[in-house]
């Protein structure tokens, strides 16, 4: 008999209690982090070391559970080993990368040019291959390749690091099932057949994802980004459940219910994500019955996580998207759209096979890498483009703090000359953040080895090579461009007042902006109120979008990383515009020292003047395929105009729009000025407002002010 | 040839089928106590000053000052000339909008019948352009100006204000006479028409039952669209320099679904 999801009984679904203690249990996490400090020293090989601690850990931490849920269990340990490859991490910086991890470290913290960091994080297991073989089954397979390995110690090393894992996980199932059997006979029937192989049912193919990703992401010590193609996941369960007649479609309800909600109260840092609909080895589409109701599941909760990517294609049914829309329309917006067409034409531009690239799966924010055969890394840092600008007026010093960030470029005698430049810094803070990735990554096997994962990648497996250390089919890296649009209307300010209009010199202009406009407010106004603006339809504006996202598009993809793979460029911001723009001083195009810059493919906060439809056909002049790590524009939109069905209609057309025009993805926020300002003034009557910061959904409450303004300004081009 | 325009309004959603822009044209021959676009009533250009935008830069005390150099965006001249040429290329800008969402143009106002001429060209090029073309109008307009834009209009929005002649005096400035001839013109013609009836509480809400006897039968007419009335042009008028007009009293929730009922009761028609 399987629980019965009650929205009043929601808070006992987060309340955990410690089981009774069996002998050998360890209920202190200190106690269980020295014993991991004994395996390592006495351990010579990271891979087996990282192996034993796992399993030690999933051998002996005390467990919890909570008796209300179908799926919840903890286990003491959390953490543990991401700070072991914190220690790892540090170490070989200290030993191999001194000098360069100090210089990126304040590129990025004191200066906010760029970024490059190793990326631990931005992976998309093999769920499929989990659902479909289990555990036991993978064991299996590494087994069977590991006959192969006799006499290469580090291949026998990577199998039975393999082989730790994989029993240590099927023990683990076991015994959270004795802790569970006495309240949840069910729960714990679904855990042993996890133990002993596949799950046979939908129930035991949702406890099994919940347990994985618990188990990985939370022990493991590697973040988990997607937890894969859901629907196609499901759907071969769900299918058999209602023609054997196990499971209700309303039983499955409740159980997707139970699912979200685990997913939501595990308070994942940035929230996990996994994808619906889109095109399918075949070619036809992934949309079914299952996929709309996992929507209606989190539809019906009212909870800001998980992220759920909706990729579509000509084929994904229009009602589908509609409902989507719905949800968003609503309220519950976390949501992202992805264009197929867009996604695998850019993984085909960076090497990956058709048959491949139709397989993506969006990782963690919007960043499409093959399904459980790309190692994805797509987080490996950026370079902050407004920072260019600031770099070229200050002979490529950082203007505030007067050292050397960049190159020194001659000031320009010509607009051209001053493109040149800009493009002279953007390629070498580049440089310098891809040549630092590719020198960690060199040491990623000594930093993070994962057997949990690698095991899971077939081409790993065949080559006895960690994922981390280039094991995959694909193992390729990602570098973001930040603040495009305040990169455009800088250029496009100093085109047209100091070359064109001759309002000022170029050594006038770099005076002014180290005044930070003081003195100068009527130039300002001026410089602010131009037309040449990003996303507004302006020519100048959008023939310089197009010409520098292809620059930078072209200075990153293809290049070769540390692992055997290569770079993937990206095209947003996160939620860097704010750190960034505190650290970037006064720009051209009207900006004072320090405020937030442009984010992700937005027109600069306040210059998004002719609406939805302008911003739209300027952003698609960029070759959205160039971007193979992603893309994305958030878009705002008035409640008015997404009311009753025509505006759903006007909706869908916004959408459909851009992907027809090559946008990649695209999330929306409905909202009009007054709520937002009164949720600023008034935050306890308004816990409950979503609002989509970047890849994650946030309370607007508990944003910053800053962030919080940056909306506002944004509703208040609606009006 | 050239029109003369106030504003022009890109991703309009209510104005017609789909995705739409519509252009405001200036002029118009009534002059609604309720109107939320007075600055589009004079045939003339029309300068507004709102004050909460003014930033005190002084630009507007240069000599050489145009309303397009304000700084702080508070002075502002309703009224441009424009050329159907130029106005045709910012409407097909968003066509790829209009061609997903079954969208078009809707010309507006003021009531652009006052520039029939000009609309006629501008509707003709868009038909040639494959965009679809509604007219929102008054219907206060000579069935000779009338007959210049109705083969290039694919749908008319048309006002119905007032069934009694007195109440549309009092409410409009003007007789209803050839509003209501027009109507029954486009019926004639069988032209696709979709009827708009403001509701103004006080003003013409006791007309509901006369404007909904008076379009049933019309088979011209697809759908019925209730506009309750809003105040939000309180500022406008104050920039405008003009005593407002407007009413106090909006419309509640439960009288516009009301009065929605009563009409489709009785044309049986879609009302929205």
């Amino acid at each position: 008999m399987i629980l019965h999801f009650d929205k009043r009984k929601r808070s006992s679904y987060s309340a955990f209690e410690p089981t009774s203690a069996l002998q050998g249990e360890i209920y202190s996490r200190d106690e269980l982090g020295e014993e991991i400090l004994k395996i390592e020293k006495y351990t010579p090989s990271r891979a087996i070391a990282k192996a034993s601690s796992f399993a030690l850990i999933l051998e002996k931490g005390a467990i919890y559970i909570n008796k209300s849920s179908i799926f919840q269990f903890k286990i003491i340990g959390e953490g543990l080993l991401g700070e072991q490859r914190l220690r790892w991490e540090s170490e070989i910086k200290a030993k191999y990368l001194k000098v360069e991890s100090e210089s990126i470290r304040q590129a990025w913290s004191i200066f906010g040019a760029y970024d490059g960091m190793g990326d631990y994080g931005h992976t998309s297991p093999n769920t499929r291959l989990l659902l479909s073989e289990g555990f036991s089954g993978i064991l299996t397979r590494v087994k069977k390749c590991a006959l192969n390995s006799c006499g290469d110690n580090e291949k026998e090393d990577f199998y039975h690091s393999c082989e730790i894992v994989l029993e240590a996980i099927i023990s683990a199932a076991n015994r959270f099932a004795d802790k569970i059997e006495p309240y949840n006979a069910e729960n714990a029937r679904a855990l042993r057949q996890i133990s002993s192989g596949a799950p046979t049912d939908i129930y035991e193919a949702l406890q099994l994802l919940i347990f994985y990703f618990y188990i990985h992401e939370y022990i493991g010590g590697t973040r988990i980004r997607t937890l894969g193609r859901l629907d196609l996941l499901l759907q071969p369960f769900y299918e058999n459940a209602i023609k054997s007649d196990a499971y209700t479609k309303k039983q499955i309800f409740n159980m997707l219910k139970f699912f979200l909600y685990t997913l939501w109260i595990m308070e994942v840092p940035y929230d996990i994500p996994f994808c619906l609909g889109g095109l399918t080895e075949s070619g036809a589409d992934a949309t079914s019955e299952i996929s709309y109701m996992i929507i209606e599941a989190y539809d019906s909760l009212n909870i800001h996580s998980p992220k759920i990517h909706i990729r579509t294609s000509d084929k994904t049914p229009r009602n589908f998207i509609k409902r989507v829309l719905r949800c968003i329309r609503k309220g519950n917006s976390s949501f992202v759209l992805f264009n197929d067409r867009i996604g695998i034409e850019a993984l085909r531009r960076v090497g990956i096979s058709e048959h491949d690239s139709i397989d993506y799966v969006p990782i963690g924010c919007y960043e499409p890498a093959v399904w459980g055969v790309e190692m994805g890394c797509t987080g490996n840092g950026g370079v902050n483009l407004a920072k260019a600008v600031e770099l070229v007026l200050n002979n490529g010093c950082d203007q505030r703090i007067g050292r050397l960030v960049g190159v020194n470029t001659p000031a320009p005698q010509s607009f051209a000359e001053f493109v040149e430049a800009v493009k002279v810094q953007i390629r070498y803070m580049t440089k310098l953040a891809t040549d630092y990735i590719v020198e960690i990554e060199r040491h990623y096997k000594s930093i993070n080895p994962d057997p949990l994962l690698s095991a899971q990648y077939e081409n790993s497996v065949k080559a006895g090579v960690d994922v981390y250390d280039g094991g995959a089919k694909y193992n390729n890296s990602s570098l973001y461009f930040y603040s495009l649009a305040s990169l455009v209307d800088s250029i496009c300010a100093v085109k047209t007042l100091v070359f064109d209009k001759k309002l000022f010199t170029f050594s006038e202009l770099c005076d002014i902006l180290t005044l930070n406009w003081n003195g100068f407010e009527r130039e300002r106004l001026i410089a602010l109120n131009l037309e040449e603006k990003y996303g507004n339809g302006n020519t100048t504006a959008d023939a310089l979008t197009a010409e520098l996202s292809e620059f930078c598009a072209t200075l990153i993809n293809n290049m070769p990383n540390g692992r055997g793979g290569v770079f993937k460029a990206a095209l947003f911001s996160i939620n860097h515009f704010v750190h960034l723009g505190e650290r970037t001083a006064a720009t051209p195009d009207g900006r004072y020292d320090g405020e937030p810059l442009s984010k992700n493919l937005c027109a600069t906060v306040g210059m998004d003047r002719c609406g939805v439809t302008a911003l739209i056909n300027s952003v698609t002049k960029i070759d959205f395929a160039s971007f193979p790590t992603g893309s994305v524009l958030d878009i705002m939109l008035h409640p008015s105009a997404v009311s009753d069905r025509e505006g759903l209609e006007a909706f869908q057309g916004v959408v459909m729009t851009y992907f027809k025009k090559g946008g990649f993805a695209m999330h929306a926020n409905i909202f009009d000025l007054q709520t937002l300002r009164d949720a600023q003034l008034h935050p306890h009557r308004y816990k409950g407002l979503q609002v989509r910061v970047c890849g994650w959904n946030a309370y607007f409450v508990n944003l910053s002010r800053t962030e919080q303004e940056c909306f506002i300004k944004q509703a208040e081009a609606l009006l | 040839m050239n029109g003369f325009i106030f504003d022009l309004k890109r991703f309009s959603v209510h104005d017609g089928d789909g995705i739409r822009t519509t252009v405001f044209f200036k002029g118009c021959p009534l002059a609604c106590v309720w109107c939320h676009n007075p600055e589009g009533i004079p045939y003339t250009a029309t300068d507004a000053f709102y004050q909460h935008k003014c930033i005190g830069c002084g630009e507007c005390l240069r000599a050489d000052f145009a309303p397009g150099n304000c700084l702080g965006g508070a002075r502002i001249r309703y009224g441009e000339h424009i050329s159907s040429i130029e106005l045709l290329k910012i409407l097909l800008e968003d066509k790829d909008f209009y061609d997903t969402t079954g969208g078009g143009v809707t010309l507006s106002g003021g009531e652009c019948l006052m520039q029939a001429d000009f609309c006629r060209e501008i509707l003709k090029l868009l038909k040639d352009n494959g965009i679809s073309t509604a007219v929102d109008t008054s219907g206060l307009v000579s069935r000779k100006e009338f007959e210049k834009v109705i083969p290039y209009t694919d749908i008319f929005l048309y006002d119905i204000k007032a069934y009694d002649e007195d109440v549309h005096i009092r409410c409009t400035g003007a007789s209803n006479k050839i509003i209501i001839e027009n109507l029954r013109y486009l019926d004639e013609i069988g032209k696709k028409t979709e009827i708009r009836i403001p509701y103004v509480p006080g003003l013409n809400d006791g007309q509901i039952p006369k404007i909904a006897h008076l379009i049933k039968g019309l088979s011209c007419i697809v759908r019925v669209r209730v506009l309750p009335y809003h105040n939000y042009a309180e500022s406008k008028y104050e920039a405008l320099g003009l005593k407002s007009t407007l009413p106090k009293k909006i419309p509640q929730k439960g009288d516009i679904q009301n009065a929605k009922k009563i009409i489709k009761s009785i044309t049986g028609l879609d009302v929205i």
